[in-house]
């Protein structure tokens, strides 16, 4: 249902993108590893087209992604994202957070809003702060608020950029639960991440990403025990080691 | 000939007349002004240099301008090349245009002070252009927007009184019209002093008590 076919980005002179290429099916669960700096951001980016892309093609569910057309937002509709950084709204209320896309897009009325609001802070676990503001929740709640800002769109599939990496320690395995949660509910994913042990669980593929191409793909047991290529190897000795 | 120095009632209620024209005067100058500044601010955060540079060029010249020569620009120089407009309309203008400036550089801050993930969120959720600019973004940019732009009003009503210079009779031209019947300086421009402070002290406490509760309620979360 997402297809890339050889695409390419630039920042300026950056070769961010070189040539990447992957397909996602229904109900898989892709997971991109690698350095910093390898582009595994800037290409979910360019899937749910916050990012324009400079050469090859993007698709999701037959329809190419083009962030200068009309129907971009017609795309975004179907394909969550999740940030690093949460960036839930400041101004509203958690529940207000995920019930505002589904009035104005969705054109719910309030009671209906509310309702799946409602049934998705509960599926996070955080039914008692409805009426809280983003900035008096942790950051792992306000992860939480935001895939159920996310799953209140009903999307297709979600984009998960390193959505553990600004939180503390202790607070990671909440939001990975939920994550887990919705992949084993058959949710499609393609998600970021540098949590090996989470990329391994969750994972039907893995994809090592570095320098803007695609170094290794496989079944996530093929990856994590027997990686074939030598800079699988050697980032891999990096990750798990410390 | 006597000359009479009393106050009578009728000067009294000839300045708070005044008072009124220079609230009306005000009024209209901040309604069209943050129209102005809403559209110049949303300009100048454009990509577009079409559209950024003109908004940025009439920024920076009426800021870089006196207030002063700008009314005697609408005032005197437009009539030469045969725009002619009541004296009323020739302040109104000015202080609009002046106001716009100003609000719409304020407004730029605003809107940029909002982090571009929120816009982001906005977009990644299916969100188009203006229900991201009317739902996410200015609701948070209102916040920063507010305390300046009401600092910028209340210096307005003071600057207002410039307008008496091309004689158009607001609250400081008719003190200066009661004081030179009456000679009696001291107690009238006190008066005019009075009835400035009423109006700023008025527009700071609807500022403070009631703007400021209202879009600082989501920062504080009561």
């Amino acid at each position: 249902m997402i297809e890339a076919r050889e695409v390419q980005k630039f920042f300026g002179s950056l070769h961010v993108l070189r040539g990447i290429s992957l397909s996602v099916q229904k109900s898989e669960v892709l997971v991109v590893i690698g350095p910093s700096g390898s582009g595994k951001s800037t290409l979910l980016r360019c899937i749910n087209g916050l990012e324009a892309i400079n050469g090859g093609e993007i698709f999701v569910e037959g329809a190419k992604v083009d962030p200068h057309s009309r129907d971009v937002h017609k795309l975004r509709e179907h394909v969550g994202f999740i940030f690093q950084r949460f960036n839930l709204f400041g101004h509203l209320t958690a529940l207000e957070n995920i019930t505002l896309a589904p009035r104005l897009v969705k054109k719910m009325s309030n009671t209906e809003a509310n309702e799946v609001g409602l049934r998705w802070l509960t599926q996070v676990g955080l039914s008692d702060k409805a009426k809280t503001y983003p900035a008096q929740l942790s950051g792992g709640q306000q992860q939480r608020v935001a895939i159920a800002r996310a799953m209140a769109m009903s999307p297709r599939a979600l984009l998960m950029d390193e959505i553990t990496s600004a939180l503390d320690p202790e607070l990671v395995n909440e939001v990975l639960e939920v994550v887990t949660l919705l992949a084993r509910q058959g949710m499609t994913m393609i998600v970021v991440t540098h949590e090996m042990g989470f990329a391994r669980n969750v994972a039907t593929r893995v994809v090592l990403m570095d320098e803007g191409k695609i170094v290794e793909a496989g079944l996530p047991s093929d990856i994590f025990d027997n990686p074939r290529q030598e800079r699988t190897k050697a980032f891999l000795n990096k990750v798990l080691t410390h | 000939m006597q000359i009479d120095t009393m106050i009578h009632i009728g000067d009294w209620l000839f300045l708070l007349e005044g008072a009124g024209v220079t609230i009306a005067l005000c009024l209209q100058a901040m309604f069209f002004g943050i129209l102005i500044g809403l559209i110049v601010g949303v300009a100048r955060t454009a990509k577009t240099r079409v559209i950024e540079l003109p908004a940025t060029a009439y920024i920076t010249i009426i800021r870089g301008t006196p207030l002063l020569m700008q009314l005697f620009i609408i005032y005197y120089c437009l009539p030469l090349f045969g725009i002619n407009m009541p004296k009323f309309l020739s302040a109104a203008l000015g202080l609009s245009f002046y106001t716009g400036a100003y609000v719409g550089e304020i407004i730029k801050a605003g809107l940029q002070s909002v982090d571009v993930g929120q816009r982001e969120a906005a977009r990644s959720l299916g969100m188009v252009p203006w229900q991201e600019f009317r739902y996410v973004v200015l609701p948070q940019a209102l916040r920063v927007i507010i305390p300046p732009t009401f600092g910028f009003l209340i210096a307005l009503v003071k600057d207002s009184s410039l307008v008496s210079i091309i004689g158009y009779v607001e609250l400081t031209r008719a003190s200066k019209l009661v004081v030179a019947r009456t000679f009696r300086p001291f107690t009238l421009y006190l008066a005019a002093a009075v009835l400035y402070f009423v109006l700023c002290y008025g527009l700071s406490r609807f500022d403070v008590k009631y703007l400021r509760k209202k879009f600082s309620a989501s920062l504080t979360g009561t």
